[in-house]
């Protein structure tokens, strides 16, 4: 026996995935959003269109019905005259018919006389008359006209009584005329309104493009304003509409200056301020440490921590001080021209790791470039401090070319450590602010506040230079920084240009 | 030797200059200090230092104007303490008159050594040369003396020891580098600075048009030279 309530749960299931699936599909339905761009300029376009076809419409058919209502009653007249004429004529002469019939033009003509009909051509012949015009005729002894269809489109059929002979005379002419003049018609109003379209085009992406100039000046002062260039401001308008989004935009970006200002200044006040019992801690610990030997045990291990922290501390206020001053951007580099071999070499020997390895080839060591020599030293100590804490690795560092160009323009300055190297997502975020990546937390170093490699980026950057870090590619397990420096080609490498 | 030298600390934060004194008493020199300009000009007066460290951020006259004082009686070396070391107050203060200067917060052992390198003796010259001539400028490192057009020229000790440095080989080029390891004892990552505003102020002295030097002379791109 199956229970009934087994399939329950698969019920209720198959309810929710339906339900999923009509959310789905409405959602796919609802049309995509339109860019107010392309929403003003289909609306100039159907708007274009509407216009024109229905102006197209209207002229045509007034058109129509005037040239035909011109041409039933030329048509007709000239039938009447025709008609008292072949009356006439045949008042004189009954043998005269047929040529009194063919008058030339494009009109053909048939006479009923004597229980006869006969025609002036074979494409017109009793036939082809409406029984109810030829009843009107006959009968109430009326002239009168009517439109048929033919072959070749529409014709005029005119009939008039001769009851002073007791004949008929019939008319047929097509409206050829009638119908060349408005297919011209027609195709002058396509034409009018294809033109018109097009305006309407051109006319609604000149009314977009100025629609959207305004946003697109703001999103492009936003972009820089975004890129720290906190200065920028949206052009004041005329435009009563757009004066709102400029002042606001304006008042915001105001606020904002003024506030990462204060957040600049607030860093460089405490730092500075931090300066000065520093400097007190560093003398005082001086003293102390000078006279280790007589300082008890505990009191020596003491003495340690409190001389290191120290130190660590003055490296944080430096730090950030110097991250201060780049918010603030007052930053002056002091460049002069380097031989970047001997400077590398320089900086490594003043680093926390004097024997690391350099290796240069013959091209690279002749690399010149510019550069403030005291904060290009702090970007090699602190990659060099990142290899030794972070990543446990011993580093070493490469010269090269950047590039085959010739002449070269850049230089790399790789530090490449055979540590744990970098997860997936520590890329970028290492040269965060007080960012330590996974691997310095895994080895809770306790030295670096973490400032060391977003410093180094900022000074890379001033130097108008790229910093990033990948993995090692040369299959040894380890993460490599590279530095890449402009060349300088202007001038030899010794000369001194700062003064 | 330096056992025995006399510093005056021109600071107003009371804790740094207890420390910094502190520090350098343990060098076993003697530390005067003041707390303002006007107090280190009087004490100066009184006791004449054998170098003065000055703290740019003063109440009442400041650093500058301090060391514009005191260039105006004495040649003493002057350390400089400054906020930073990319600012204008480096170029500022150098042309005030001062030797060096350190950044906050310094180890008082970087200022030991800084203070150790302007007291060097100026080397003494080779047998025979106790007379330099460059022209119409006489050198007498012996005495300590620059004659320019026969009239005795006031230098400071720095500038003194720049010149002489100069003077060991006429004609010789002096890069940057060189001449702050001879004459400052800093090694590559020394502020060029100093040379230059150094080399500026010498040429005020030494020179008949500082706008047109004849003796010290700039060789592009390699340094300087002193010749007749």
């Amino acid at each position: 026996m199956t229970d009934i309530f087994s399939d329950k749960p698969d019920a209720r299931y198959r309810l929710t995935r339906t339900r999923k699936l009509i959310r789905t599909s409405v959602h796919r339905l609802r049309p995509r959003r339109i860019g107010l761009r392309n929403r003003i300029l289909l609306i100039f376009v159907a708007g274009a269109l509407l216009l024109s076809s229905v102006l197209a419409l209207v002229t045509y058919s007034f058109t129509r019905s005037n040239l035909v209502d011109q041409r039933v009653s030329t048509e007709t007249n000239q039938a009447i005259t025709n008609a008292r004429r072949t009356q006439n004529d045949l008042l004189r002469s009954p043998k005269e018919i047929l040529i009194a019939l063919d008058q030339g033009g494009s009109a053909h003509r048939i006479i009923y006389i004597d229980n006869t009909w006969t025609g002036s051509s074979p494409l017109f012949s009793r036939q082809m008359i409406p029984p109810a015009l030829l009843q009107r005729v006959q009968r109430d002894q009326k002239a009168a006209s009517m439109i048929v269809d033919s072959l070749k489109g529409q014709a005029l059929v005119v009939g008039i009584p001769l009851p002073r002979i007791n004949a008929m005379y019939f008319e047929y002419d097509n409206l050829r005329e009638v119908r060349d003049a408005l297919q011209s018609v027609r195709l002058a109003l396509a034409l009018a309104a294809i033109i018109t379209t097009f305006v309407g085009i051109a006319l609604g992406v000149f009314a977009s493009r100025r629609a959207v100039r305004p946003l697109a000046n703001a999103a492009q002062a936003a972009r820089a304003i975004a890129d720290g260039r906190l200065e920028t401001r949206l052009e004041p308008t005329d435009d009563p509409d757009m004066q709102a989004l400029t002042s606001a935009f304006n008042d915001m970006v105001t606020t904002l200056q003024e506030r990462v200002e204060r957040d600049a200044r607030f860093t460089s006040d405490v730092s500075h301020e931090l300066r000065s019992p520093l400097m007190t801690l560093a003398a005082s610990v001086q003293v102390l440490e000078s006279r280790r030997d007589d300082l008890p045990e505990r009191s020596q291990a003491a003495l340690d921590l409190l001389s290191s922290d120290v130190a660590r501390f003055q490296g944080l206020v430096e730090d950030l001080l110097e991250i201060s001053r780049f918010d603030a951007g007052a930053i002056r580099l002091v460049l002069e021209p380097l031989s970047l071999f001997e400077f590398i070499k320089q900086a490594v020997s003043v680093s926390s790791l004097p024997r690391t390895e350099i290796r240069c080839d013959d091209i690279a060591a002749l690399v010149a470039i510019r550069g403030d020599k005291r904060r290009l030293a702090r970007v090699i100590a602190n990659l060099l401090d990142n290899a030794r804490i972070h990543s446990g690795g011993k580093p070493k560092i490469v010269i090269q070319l950047a590039d085959d160009e010739s002449p070269p323009t850049n230089v790399w300055i790789v530090v490449e450590d055979d540590g744990d190297g970098l997860i997936e997502g520590e890329f970028i975020k290492i040269f965060e602010r007080f960012s330590r990546g996974g691997a310095a937390g895994r080895r809770a170093g306790t030295e670096g506040a973490g400032l060391g490699l977003a410093l180094a980026r900022e000074h890379v950057t001033l130097h108008r230079g790229r910093i990033w870090a990948e993995n090692r590619t040369d299959g040894i397990r380890g993460a490599r920084f590279i530095v890449e420096l402009p060349i300088d080609t202007t001038q030899t490498h010794d000369e001194h240009t700062h003064e | 030797m330096t056992v025995g030298i006399r510093v005056l600390a021109v600071e107003d934060d009371e804790r740094i200059r207890a420390s910094v004194k502190l520090a350098l008493e343990d060098e076993g020199w003697i530390v005067d200090e003041a707390a303002s300009g006007e107090d280190a000009i009087a004490i100066f007066a009184k006791h004449p230092a054998d170098v003065v460290l000055i703290d740019i951020m003063l109440p009442g006259i400041d650093g500058f104007e301090l060391c514009r004082n005191i260039r105006k009686s004495s040649d003493v070396p002057i350390v400089m303490v400054t906020a930073r070391a990319d600012t204008h107050d480096v170029v500022a203060g150098l042309e005030a008159g001062a030797d060096d200067y350190l950044t906050k917060p310094f180890a008082p052992k970087e200022l030991a050594a800084r203070i150790r390198a302007l007291l060097r003796r100026v080397r003494p010259s080779k047998p025979g040369h106790s007379k330099l001539l460059f022209g119409n400028l006489e050198i007498i490192p012996d005495e300590g003396k620059v004659i320019l057009n026969n009239a005795e020229v006031e230098l400071t000790k720095t500038e003194f020891r720049l010149l002489c440095e100069l003077a060991n080989d006429p004609g010789g080029v002096f890069s940057r580098e060189l001449l702050l390891d001879k004459v400052w004892g800093y090694g590559y990552f020394g502020d060029g600075r100093l040379v230059d505003v150094h080399i500026r102020r010498l040429r005020m002295k030494v020179e008949t048009d500082p706008a047109n030097p004849t003796h010290v002379v700039t060789v592009r791109g390699l340094g300087y030279r002193l010749q007749s």
